[in-house]
């Protein structure tokens, strides 16, 4: 889905009046290497986001060996060829930074938040973790009683947050969204280090990385940076051949390649053997392809009705129906929907079913946001004397609502007004920018819909937002958790 | 619409001329001027001082009216602050609750309001709209009764949990410890939360809410004159009386360190707090000094003091961290980690060796310099907020600060040296004056004394009140003979022997229970069967079992639904089965009688209003404390102390409305408290003498 931008076009139109104020510019470019490059200047405030989303989530895993991708969130914290363990968040902070991770089903994001004076700091560190990270049995061994308690505390002792794993396990079948991105601590136990490697050598590339700063820079000093540590990284399958110049023995490194990796100069490429050079050549010629799921998941057909028993002591009902891709019109319109049922205290359901008729004390309807079709899920937490099925039909009637008439003018527009607010609290930090080109660049292949996105949701209509209720609360084809309070 | 697409010459294929030595780590450029512009001032008439602070790089813009007086005290109304901050937003004489839920959401505005300040955030093009709902709040709030009744309630769930919760008891402790009769130390209790009428929050609102002393706070996409304009049309005519004037402690101050303990029932770690108050107010010199030596003590990070003691090198526990509080009405510094019960000692001589050696020690170059450097990384991020520069602009107002405090902040950050750090730490920290707050096991009470300079622990109960001591009287019959009026009222027989034959009498007793638990509206089927050296219980919801226990008088079990459906199963110990054949029996205190099972009496106590006589032993399922009424000698309360493997809870029983059923008295009420959860019990059944299946013993 990457675009290459060719043109060289600098295109400049006229100030309009838009539904829209306050544009977001920047710059972007592919590296020779694959990598695509996002930059936004502001120099509001002396700080720089560097950050890199690898397009690589849960649902590139092997089904054998989930968790992976989260796992590595953890693992490439445990420093490179050239920084030890431990080391990596120490340089951050002690140059007055803050960093951090996350991992979705669908792509990897890692970034530093720096004084704006330490954005080689940031290149480097990045560049590191991108080129060389350490992924050995010692840090997997660290990582993985991490993760373990991780899960433990976010998870297994939290009310409620097991059904979504459970619904998404039953939600689907063949995906592999039918995991989440925990994944298995079995698998983890299982997997062996060579597993661990192959899984960095395939989706740690360049070609499989979006490279986005915004903060204090120049544009002109950021790109020379990211061409002395970026695109100094070669392109195709090269990169693996030179990971094992560094990591693999004299022997074991001849015996793969046919010649000895002291024949390769690693500061400058030019300066190694001819046949070094050669094999560099040959490496990056070959093209780096990506597993990615194509599997196309069979409607549900059925209900299914499971019970679940937790540390609480108020019984909820989840609903689970298939949902749209993100990146579509559906999508668009199922959030809006959502959001009129659900968000702030205005929502229908707040109104209706917690205050009003006081059957909950939550009650929640949302999509995840998916890169491949994905889940949907209305939900409540019952309240004082009331049965989990009378929850359940006051929840099944705002939707029935839904799906027959058409949202009021009023709340349609309230929505807008919304969204409008959330798109100028998400840009209001460098770090929030950073985040929203690289997801605007990965799942819709549009990074300038950091500043288009309202008129997306302008050209949804009412009609749509009953269609596409429709279209996916479907009774008959849904997931039903219910979930009650452990016996003592 | 400017878009601005540039395209690169694309690199051709030469990574082959690619220099770069990836070992050599990046030198940092020169660093950035920060620049914090001077918000404009300007007051109103009736007394508010407004505070502008213009940033148009989004079109929002925010309003924080902050009232003038002093903070409220009351030795009997804790938690009135609490409900007006929750009934503030709950209505006006304009718009009901709905209404004005709805008026905000339409906009997409930030709105909410607490005891002492309304906030507004807002797109630029929604501010009339956000303006007149914030006035309204501000003139109008109506605390409609039913919303009053509503919280009330809600806050008293909320006092139930708390009792059980250790961090909020640790928390207790300290603001009642530190700050005695002060703002801080107001705990909400039963008796304070019951003592609160609407009366109460409509006269707080009319006293405090008021322009005199209050600060209007305006940041974001608006210039000076306009938010002039704005001020004066919407809060110029606003008249009240003046800001409430109190004046406090600023903490007390020991002389020799204080253990404080408040027991936690069979809790298997220990919340530890060190803490002292400070002398000192905000924009002292001294405050930057004093906060990087609490970063370096235990703020925030793996690198600090304690970490690197508690956690890295001892492994006590997973973090332990300090904080500072510097505050115009009262400031502190704090410790605190939750540690296992057999290290909390050691636990508590680490703390106490920290906290000295950083009033002795000078701290390393390297110490100093991450922390800063980490500090000053802080602040600048902290920069990108409006928010910051309007929060920095009242405190320069509110606290008399120097109006270039915050611009000169990082270069007085960067002059911190060590003699300075160590000059703050001797001169504010007292090693010797602490505050040692322990939430726990009394298993751990007694280790606790020798750090103590007394060698006097004080006790606590949850809500840092002081711990009501039990006081036995000694009972007016020796233990035996309360058992067996115990037995008597039972059985309705005259003596023992008539009271033996009763019993010989009853093969089987089969109990049918409904539970419901306060916090949730579910109703759960309990059965008890027992007959004659068996006993069963069982645990159904809508038909399905959800636990099990057997015991058949040789061998026993239990299961418990699982999560993933199916059963948990368990066998009894050697030990359990023993314990479960000494205590076979309808009665515990026949068994106890019987079976020379071995039990104290601890005497009598006034409990709940009725005099009581308190009876311990070690019954089947952990420690028992029974207490049966002075004149009636029934049973009306039990505490067993619950121990599983990863955790320990009391369990009370309270019974009452006892019936005769079959020549034996029935208790057809009992309520259950465990936790923070309690259940009430209605007994619907009870069939004595009927036909059991020996099936219903199996598992």
């Amino acid at each position: 889905m990457k675009k290459l931008i060719a043109t060289s076009l600098i295109a400049f139109t006229g100030l309009s009046v838009t539904a829209q104020e306050r544009k977001i510019d920047f710059v972007e470019y592919d590296l020779d290497n694959g990598m695509h490059v996002i930059l936004h200047e502001d120099k509001s405030t002396p700080i720089v986001a560097v950050s890199i989303m690898y397009h690589v989530g849960s649902k590139n895993e092997n089904p054998e060996r989930t968790g992976f991708a989260h796992f590595f969130e953890h693992l490439l914290f445990e420093g490179s060829e050239n920084i030890k363990r431990g080391e990596y968040s120490e340089l951050v902070e002690k140059n007055g930074g803050t960093l951090n991770a996350n991992t979705s089903q669908d792509r990897t994001y890692y970034y530093e938040i720096l004084p704006s004076n330490q954005l080689e700091l940031g290149m480097w560190l990045e560049s590191e973790r991108l080129f060389h990270a350490n992924v050995d049995q010692q840090g997997v061994e660290t990582q993985r009683e991490v993760v373990k308690e991780e899960k433990r505390q976010r998870i297994d002792n939290q009310p409620y947050a097991s059904f979504m794993g459970e619904a998404f396990d039953k939600v689907f079948d063949e995906h592999p969204y039918s995991w989440i991105p925990i994944g298995s601590m079995e698998h983890l136990d299982a997997a062996q280090e060579e597993d661990y490697i192959d899984f960095y050598r395939t989706f740690y590339v360049p070609a499989n990385a979006v490279l986005s700063i915004a903060g204090d820079i120049s544009i002109e000093e950021t790109k020379a940076l990211v061409n002395k540590y970026f695109a100094s990284i070669p392109k195709g399958q090269a990169i693996n051949l030179l990971r094992d110049v560094e990591k693999l023995e004299e022997t074991a490194f001849t015996s793969k390649y046919g010649i000895s990796n002291k024949e390769f100069d690693m500061v400058d490429f030019s300066k190694s053997s001819a046949s070094a050079r050669k094999l560099i050549k040959k490496y990056e010629n070959m093209g780096t392809v990506i597993p990615r799921p194509s599997v196309k998941e069979k409607p549900l057909t059925t209900v299914t009705v499971d019970t679940v028993y937790d540390n609480i002591q108020l019984p909820a009902v989840f609903m689970a129906y298939r949902g749209p891709a993100n990146n579509t019109k559906d999508g668009y319109a199922l959030q809006m929907i959502n959001d009129i049922l659900s968000s702030g205290t205005s929502s229908r359901m707040n109104k209706k079913i917690v205050e009003k008729d006081a059957l909950a004390v939550a009650a929640f309807s949302f999509a995840f946001p998916l890169e491949d079709p994905g889940m949907v899920v209305t939900a409540g937490i019952a309240s004082k004397d009331v049965d989990l099925a009378d929850l359940q039909s006051a929840l099944d009637a705002e939707i029935e609502k839904a799906q027959t008439e058409l949202v009021s003018e009023e709340e349609f527009q309230k929505i807008k007004n919304q969204y409008e607010n959330q798109f100028y609290s998400s840009n209001g930090s460098v770090a929030g920018i950073a985040e929203n080109l690289a997801n605007n660049y990965m799942y819709y292949g549009n990074t300038d819909l950091i500043n288009s996105e309202l008129d997306v949701y302008n050209e949804i209509t009412r009609e749509d937002l009953r269609e596409v209720a429709k279209k996916y609360f479907t009774k008959d084809a849904r997931v039903i958790l219910h979930y009650l309070p452990k016996q003592q | 619409m400017k878009k601005i697409i540039t395209s690169v010459l694309a690199l051709s294929c030469l990574v082959a001329n690619a220099q770069i030595d990836r070992s050599v780590r990046p030198k940092a450029a020169e660093a950035p001027q920060i620049n914090i512009a001077n918000p404009a001032t300007f007051k109103l008439d009736n007394g508010i001082k407004v505070i502008v602070s213009e940033n148009h790089k989004q079109p929002k813009v925010s309003m924080n009216l902050v009232m003038g007086s002093d903070p409220y005290y009351s030795d009997s109304k804790a938690g009135l602050t609490d409900m007006v901050s929750e009934l503030m937003m709950s209505g006006t004489t304009n718009r009901p609750k709905d209404q004005l839920d709805n008026e905000k959401d339409f906009i997409g505005a930030f709105l909410n309001a607490s005891s002492s300040n309304i906030y507004l955030s807002c797109l630029t093009k929604h501010l009339d709209k956000g303006m007149e709902l914030m006035t309204d709040i501000l003139h109008n709030a109506s605390f409609p009764e039913s919303e009053f009744d509503r919280i009330k309630k809600q806050f008293e769930s909320g006092l139930l949990s708390a009792q059980s919760d250790p961090s909020s008891m640790a928390n207790n402790a300290e603001v009642k410890t530190l700050f005695p009769s002060h703002p801080y130390s107001m705990v909400m209790t039963e008796k304070s939360l019951n003592s609160i009428t609407r009366e109460d929050i409509v006269a707080y609102y009319k006293e405090r809410f008021t322009p005199s002393g209050a600060y209007l706070v305006i940041v974001g996409d608006i210039s000076v004159e306009n938010a002039k304009e704005l001020a004066n049309k919407n809060f110029g005519n606003w008249e009240g009386s003046p800001a409430v004037e109190s004046s406090f402690s600023k903490g007390e101050f020991n002389t020799g360190n204080r253990v404080i303990f408040v027991e936690k029932p069979g809790a298997v770690q220990s919340v530890i707090t060190i803490a002292q108050p400070i002398k000192m107010n905000p924009g002292e010199e001294d405050q930057i000094k004093l906060s990087v030596m609490n970063k370096i003590l235990g703020g925030g990070g793996f690198g600090t003091r304690l970490m690197q003691n508690l956690r890295e090198d001892k492994a006590y526990t997973y973090g332990a961290y300090t904080s500072l509080d510097i505050d115009r009405y009262g400031s502190y510094i704090s410790a605190s980690g939750n540690f296992r019960n057999e290290v909390t000692d050691s636990a508590i001589v680490q703390f106490l060796y920290e906290f000295n050696r950083i009033t002795k020690e000078e701290v390393t170059t390297e110490e100093l310099e991450l922390n800063k450097a980490a500090m000053a990384g802080s602040f600048a991020r902290s920069l990108e907020s409006p928010q910051t520069i309007a929060r920095f602009a009242l405190n320069t107002y509110r606290n008399k600060l120097d109006s270039d405090y915050y611009q000169n902040y990082l270069k007085k950050l960067s002059a911190v040296s060590k003699e300075d750090v160590l000059a703050a730490a001797k001169t504010y920290i007292n090693p010797n004056g602490l505050n040692i707050i322990v939430v726990g096991s009394p298993d751990v009470l007694e280790s606790l004394k020798q750090f103590d300079a007394d060698g006097v622990i004080e006790k606590l109960d949850a809500f840092g009140n002081p711990a009501v001591k039990v006081e036995y009287k000694e009972a007016d019959f020796p233990k035996d003979v309360i058992l067996e009026r115990h037995i008597l009222a039972l059985t309705g027989a005259k003596n023992m022997k008539k009271a033996n034959k009763v019993f010989k009498k009853i093969k089987s007793v089969e109990q049918s229970i409904i539970a419901r638990p306060a916090q949730a509206p579910i109703e759960v089927q309990f059965t008890a069967i027992y007959k004659e050296g068996k006993t069963m219980s069982k645990a159904e919801f809508s038909g399905m079992v959800l636990s099990k226990s057997v015991f058949d008088g040789e061998k026993g079990g239990s299961k418990q639904m699982a999560q993933t459906g199916g059963f948990e199963t368990s066998a009894m110990t050697e030990e359990e089965i023993a314990l479960a054949q000494k205590f076979m029996h309808i009665a515990p205190e026949y068994a106890i009688l019987k079976n020379d099972i071995n039990y104290e009496l601890l005497g009598m106590l006034e409990l709940e209003g009725s005099v009581v006589y308190a009876i311990q032993y070690k019954g089947a399922d952990g420690p028992v404390t029974s207490y049966y009424d002075a004149e009636t000698f029934m049973k009306t309360k039990s505490v067993t102390l619950n121990k599983t493997q990863e955790e320990s809870f009391e369990t009370v029983a309270s019974f009452s409305d006892y019936k005769m059923v079959g020549k034996l008295m029935f208790p057809h009420t009992i309520k259950q408290v465990m936790g923070g959860q309690s259940f009430d019990q209605e007994v619907i059944e009870i069939i004595v003498n009927g036909k059991v299946d020996d099936k219903v013993f199996e598992l």
